[in-house]
């Protein structure tokens, strides 16, 4: 399948502890079903804070998945970075909203990728090799700390309004 | 970049004040490097077990894991929760690629681990 972009315009990471994620601080993306499989190449976050605010960002997985998680609108945006791309068969899920906010693992043995930075005129980017296997996989679309990946802040300083871009491609 | 396994960090603090030095260091990086005006680049480690992104602490003497499963030549980096889990009695060795092997024949467990639901 083709690459996609998840875009997140401008949100505010909240900082806060492992758990369920307050409304409006974090960003989420699963595949659309249980056979697929979905690779994160590249995160680009953007700092738009108007003053200095130290940012702890982190990809983690959800110990309980989002329920019923909110269709994306504008000014958010995801869809296939080649616009002539081949529709595909089970749309991903990207959210940054849900009836039921999605709990942050805290489990030991469940990655996170932890991507501090100030979002006063800061930028972050991590990204895999080029042609490397070696990606953020999610796996299936209902299986607890491996389906559901989301971005948001540890509880560490106090997050600043952020920009979010995640490269991906679904399997 | 390197060529290889892995990824890359870059966190670029050129136009701003940067982060503090103790926040710096809980997150893993060279404080030296993300100061106001600094641009810090790193290249992170991919755990062959779990698919986590790990960036390398510069001021870790202890070794890390590697699996020689997933790599019978030099091994694998695996990340410290996963060479821990290895390390517990009945441990299967699945790596990240039988998870999306698994996944995508339709072999994988969808849901809540039985652990949760089973005393």
């Amino acid at each position: 399948m083709s690459k996609r972009i998840f875009q997140v315009s401008s949100f505010t990471p909240l900082q806060q502890a492992d758990g369920v994620l307050a409304a409006g601080s974090f960003a989420g993306l699963k595949p659309g079903a249980s056979t697929d499989i979905l690779k994160i190449g590249k995160v680009l976050l953007q700092g738009q804070a108007s003053s200095s605010a130290v940012t702890a960002t982190m990809l983690a997985r959800s110990s309980t998945l989002a329920i019923t998680p909110t269709a994306l609108g504008l000014p958010n945006s995801d869809g296939p970075a080649n616009i002539a791309a081949t529709a595909v068969t089970n749309a991903p899920v990207p959210f940054v909203a849900a009836a039921t906010a999605p709990n942050r693992s805290p489990a030991v043995g469940i990655p996170r990728l932890n991507l501090t930075f100030n979002a006063f005129g800061g930028i972050i980017q991590w990204q895999t090799n080029p042609g490397s296997e070696e990606e953020w996989v999610a796996v299936g679309n209902t299986t607890t700390s491996n389906s559901e990946t989301v971005l948001s802040s540890a509880n560490v300083g106090t997050a600043g309004l952020i920009g979010a871009d995640i490269f991906y491609e679904i399997l | 970049m390197t060529k290889g396994v892995g990824g890359y960090l870059l966190i670029d603090h050129r136009a701003s004040p940067g982060l503090p030095e103790d926040v710096a260091l809980l997150a893993g990086y060279d404080p030296r490097f993300t100061g106001e005006g600094k641009v810090y680049e790193v290249n992170t480690m991919t755990c062959s077990h779990c698919g986590s992104s790990v960036v390398p602490n510069p001021m870790r003497i202890r070794p890390r894991a590697k699996c020689l499963e997933c790599d019978n030549r030099e091994g694998h980096y695996i990340c410290d929760g996963c060479d821990f889990i290895r390390s517990q009695p009945g441990y299967v060795h699945t790596p990240i690629r039988k998870t999306m092997d698994d996944a995508k024949d339709g072999k994988t467990l969808q849901g809540s681990p039985p652990k949760l639901l089973m005393p």
